[in-house]
């Protein structure tokens, strides 16, 4: 498939390229079936070593990337071995050299995030930014992990109260029936003005909210996703099988699922990944926003927080008194979405 | 020996030409090279732009959104800035490195602003306590300067424009403010904000998020324009921005209707 002839590090030195002609299948796989004794086990492997056998440099890196064990599980050196393979298979699929980070949580730091709902244009900036940043997929297979809901300014005119509800209305949730009562959370998705923001309408950005608690976390039968010890919910995607669990238990809708074959162009590929976070993703497997991790556990503020034309977005350490976030917290209105829900997130969105 | 130099002269005169249309030549290529890098605005159209270029390590310093010509994305924070300086007035708050882009680069007047027109001489300079008068230039700045929607018709040009020296600011107390400031002009009449800046919690900052990192401050006119700042009937202070464009629609949809409201369920 490529024509790039990189430096490979076979991870089975028995079926290096220069003597694929002395590493037949048979020998090998009597020598397995000695060991192992385990006929499935046996025919896995032998394909294994099969695949190595090719010049390939993706094939060579992926079956290797089917055996590796959950990443919290793994030890240093094997996520040292995964994130090289990692490097040199999207090396080679993006003509470029990419790197995969695998810098750890800093101690003493829990994230946080504050979003000025008064300020929000609408703009919509956040969302492409970040699909800038965090290599989605694009074209017909598009994916963002930021929605803006466009929502209508309640009315809570005490004078049209005793009005009643019109027939035509149906059953109304609170407020007036005449016209859009209180604030409900059902806006707008595909809002297409000229220009924005627009008159009597106001817009709220969501996306993971960074649970304390994460219902997506305690429901992943394979726990692949995981709270990391800075507060960001991330997903080993090599793990990951795809059961969309997370997708159902999430109260924010802040998962996104590969249905096909994620679009990357090669020109639009940021090169800067994180094991954790923006590394291309492959068909199948869920993925979220992480709070920028490849960007934030270098000290780079998420790219949303960056692009907002308006100083919406404010991020920053919750554990540093001194931090914008904190700030926030101690001077302006602040609520949380679905606090109900007793999920805990540490995405704050605040009034003036 | 003077017909020589006469020669000599001649020849200069025209190698000189020769350069000169080389350069003109050169000029004109190097001005249609420029033409085709983008151009992209930061925060408000038409307050500050950036030219896309490379950076190395397959990157560029700014990723620009093919829609609106609105920065996406930047690949350096800190291209193209200044340290800020000191904050104007002091307060018990620990910060890190701050750093401006200055403004006086993205003011198309300014070279020559305080020069060519306005030199403190000329024309006659105006008593500060003069009353406001119709403008005869700058209207594309500010098409009616009687009514000026700033301070709600309490204040007009020479209120914050130095009658003498025009490249600079005046603030309440009679000192000189430098365009690349604004903070310490607004922040005069505008406390609470200016507060609240201070702490980063109103305005854009990117760089770094930590609390000593080092961020880039945008200041106040790079994202408000001071002469236009009610935005005319929208009595907002951020102009109107085209949107980027809508998610992908759920495959299998042709349209939004469904969640379109007001007209009826």
């Amino acid at each position: 498939m490529t024509d790039h002839k990189l430096p490979i590090v076979y991870d089975n030195e028995k079926a290096a390229p220069d003597d694929d002609k002395a590493a037949p299948d048979s020998m090998s796989r009597r020598g397995f079936v000695k060991k192992v004794g385990d006929v499935s086990a046996t025919s896995l492997l032998g394909t294994a070593a099969l695949m190595t056998n090719t010049d390939d440099a993706e094939a060579n890196t992926e079956w290797a990337e089917w055996f590796q064990g959950n990443y919290r599980l793994m030890s240093q050196e094997e996520k040292a071995a995964a994130v090289a393979r990692l490097e040199r298979r999207y090396s080679a699929e993006y003509d470029k050299k990419v790197t995969v980070d695998s810098t750890p949580a800093e101690k003493g730091v829990l994230f946080g995030y504050a979003l000025n709902i008064q300020k929000c244009i609408g703009c919509r900036r956040c969302a492409k930014a970040c699909v800038e940043e965090n290599n989605q997929s694009r074209g017909d297979q598009e994916i963002e992990w930021i929605r803006v809901l466009k929502m209508e300014k309640g009315d809570f005119d005490a004078s049209k109260m005793p009005d009643g509800y019109p027939d035509s209305y149906g059953i109304q949730v609170g407020g007036n029936a005449y016209s859009a009562s209180g604030v409900v959370l059902e806006g707008e998705h595909y809002y297409e003005p000229e220009k924005v923001p627009e008159e009597d309408a106001f817009y709220m950005p969501i996306q993971c909210m960074q649970c304390e608690k994460p219902p997506c976390v305690k429901v992943c039968p394979v726990r692949t996703t995981y709270r990391e010890p800075d507060g960001i919910v991330v997903v080993d995607y090599n793990w990951c099988i795809g059961c969309r669990m997370c997708i159902g238990a999430c109260p924010y809708w802040a998962r996104r699922f590969n249905w096909g074959e994620p679009k990357l162009p090669k020109k639009d590929m940021n090169p800067k990944t994180h094991y954790l976070g923006n590394r291309p993703r492959m068909k199948g497997v869920v993925e979220k926003c992480t709070f920028c991790v490849q960007r934030t556990r270098k000290g780079r503020y998420p790219a949303c927080v960056e692009v907002c034309p308006v100083g919406a977005r404010k991020f920053g350490n919750l554990l540093d008194p001194d931090s914008e976030v904190r700030r926030v917290l101690a001077t302006k209105k602040v609520f949380r979405l679905k606090a109900e829900a007793n999920t805990y997130p540490k995405f704050f969105y605040y009034m003036d | 020996m003077q017909t020589n130099k006469q020669v000599l002269t001649n020849m200069i005169v025209k190698e000189s030409k020769i350069v000169a249309i080389f350069c003109l030549l050169i000029l004109s290529l190097s001005s249609a090279a420029f033409a085709e890098d983008k151009v992209c605005f930061e925060a408000r159209e038409g307050a500050s732009s950036v030219t896309q270029k490379d950076i190395g390590e397959e990157l560029k310093n700014v990723r620009c959104s093919d829609t609106t010509d609105g920065v996406l994305w930047w690949g350096d924070p800190f291209d193209g800035t200044q340290p800020m300086g000191d904050m104007p007035i002091e307060a018990d708050y620990t910060h890190g490195e701050a750093v401006v882009k200055p403004r006086t680069t993205q003011l198309g007047l300014y070279p020559v602003c305080g020069l060519a027109c306005h030199n403190g001489k000329f024309p006659p300079p105006v008593a500060a306590d003069a009353p406001p008068r119709k403008l005869t230039m700058h209207t594309d700045l500010v098409p009616d300067a009687l009514n000026l929607q700033h301070g709600k018709g309490g204040i007009w040009c020479l209120d914050c424009h130095d009658a003498k020296t025009r490249n600079k600011f005046v603030d309440n107390a009679g000192n000189l403010v430098d365009f690349n400031e604004p903070q310490k002009m607004c922040g005069k009449c505008h406390g609470q904000v200016y507060r609240a800046w201070r702490d980063g919690i109103h305005g854009k900052r990117i760089g770094e998020w930590a609390s000593t990192g080092k961020k880039r401050w945008f200041v106040c006119t790079e994202c408000h324009n001071p002469h236009d700042v009610q935005q005319g009937e929208r009595k907002s202070g951020f102009a109107q921005l085209v949107p980027e464009p809508a998610p992908l629609l759920p495959k299998g949809m042709d349209n939004a209707d469904h969640e379109r409201h007001g007209s009826g369920h």
